[in-house]
């Protein structure tokens, strides 16, 4: 009788861990990129006024620095599937952050602000890292920063 | 049967936290990539003020830098016989040729009855207190005689071609003897006025040339 029970019941369990991993291929899942390999060439960005001069009227707080980052990221687990890869920019101190990018071709270039995602990559994996280099351009509003802050981001993989 | 259910239960429960002990992993592990760079406030403090004339490599708006200037202007009205002490405030008039706003090259101030101030005020980043400008006061004006008359006897309107509102640098009397605010600015602004000094013209001095030097001070915080 324990036997058929404890039968039963890995059966059950058995059919529940299948049901899970036949599941994830059919939902859209989001899943952080491993981008330890990432690094860039000025992990320090200076932030300096966007105008040249003060403003005789409103003033423009807007503080704006430049860095090249060289992307790698590892995507060897969706290696020949297809996949959206974003940035994302989570919202985050000291306020709301502003990212341009351009890209050399293996991601496209875009615009975030802070709190959203761009789509940079559309399209099958076929290496198991995709790597580009990538010259950012930060805005924040100079009233946020009166010393050096950390900014983060991530890319992150919809699987198709 | 009881035993055996228990068992079933207890080992349902333990699989029940073991996969939520790994969904859990598996979420710390997916959000421990990230990047992080440092934004840096670098942009340098820089603080300009003028009185008088003063000096810019070139217009600011295109790229201009400011410089020092030791030139001190003066303003100075002479009082015709017969009126001195008639309570007729007389116009004063300076030797400063700085008409020209440096930010970009406006026609602000008309020269010689209107003396320029202006300047500005920004900070590596941030929002800061004004900027304070002050002005060091000698108790009187003095001859060659040691007489006197009071620095009160001469205050300034303040305006700017084209303004309209509130002037940064605003109307005043000086004060006889000490450290008197004239004005300020917030950060990251440009501001200027044009004064107009007048002599009240109220008391009847002795004969002579009366001077007195005024210093004007930014203080950023």
């Amino acid at each position: 009788m324990n036997a058929s029970i404890r039968g039963a019941a890995a059966a059950f369990f058995l059919a529940c861990l299948l049901s899970i991993i036949w599941a994830s291929p059919a939902e859209s899942k989001t899943i952080t990129i491993d981008d330890s390999g990432t690094q860039a060439l000025e992990p320090s960005v200076s932030m300096r006024w966007k105008t040249a001069s003060p403003s005789r009227t409103q003033p423009d707080n807007t503080l704006v620095g430049t860095t090249t980052i060289r992307v790698r990221i590892n995507v060897t687990p969706w290696l020949r599937r297809s996949g959206k890869i974003y940035l994302n920019l989570p919202a985050q101190q000291p306020g709301p952050i502003t990212a341009s990018w351009t890209t050399q071709g293996r991601f496209m270039p875009g615009q975030i602000h802070s709190g959203n995602r761009m789509l940079v990559y559309a399209g099958p994996i076929s290496t198991p890292f995709m790597e580009d280099v990538l010259k950012f351009q930060f805005s924040v509003d100079g009233a946020l920063i009166r010393r050096a802050v950390p900014v983060t981001f991530h890319f992150e993989m919809d699987e198709d | 049967m009881t035993l055996a259910g228990q068992r079933v239960r207890i080992n349902r429960d333990r699989l029940r936290r073991a996969l939520i002990g790994a969904a859990l992993l598996g979420s710390v592990a997916g959000s421990a990539w990230s990047y992080t760079i440092t934004l840096n406030p670098a942009a340098p403090l820089t603080v300009y003020l003028q009185v008088g004339v003063g000096s810019f490599t070139a217009i600011y708006n295109n790229g201009g830098q400011p410089g020092n200037n030791t030139t001190i202007n003066t303003v100075s009205v002479t009082v015709p016989t017969g009126t001195v002490g008639n309570g007729t405030a007389q116009a004063m008039t300076t030797n400063s040729t700085a008409a020209v706003s440096f930010i970009d090259g406006f026609s602000f101030c008309n020269v010689p009855g209107e003396l320029y101030i202006g300047g500005f005020y920004r900070t590596t980043g941030g929002k800061t207190a004004a900027a304070l400008v002050t002005a060091t006061v000698p108790a009187a004006l003095t001859n060659a005689g040691g007489n006197t008359i009071p620095f009160s006897k001469i205050s300034w309107t303040s305006g700017g071609n084209g303004d309209t509102g509130a002037e940064p640098f605003p109307s005043a009397t000086f004060i006889n003897g000490g450290v008197q605010n004239v004005g300020s600015m917030a950060s990251n602004t440009w501001n200027e006025s044009c004064w107009t000094f007048s002599y009240l013209n109220n008391t009847v001095p002795p004969a002579g040339t009366f001077t007195g030097v005024v210093r004007y001070t930014l203080s950023a915080p």
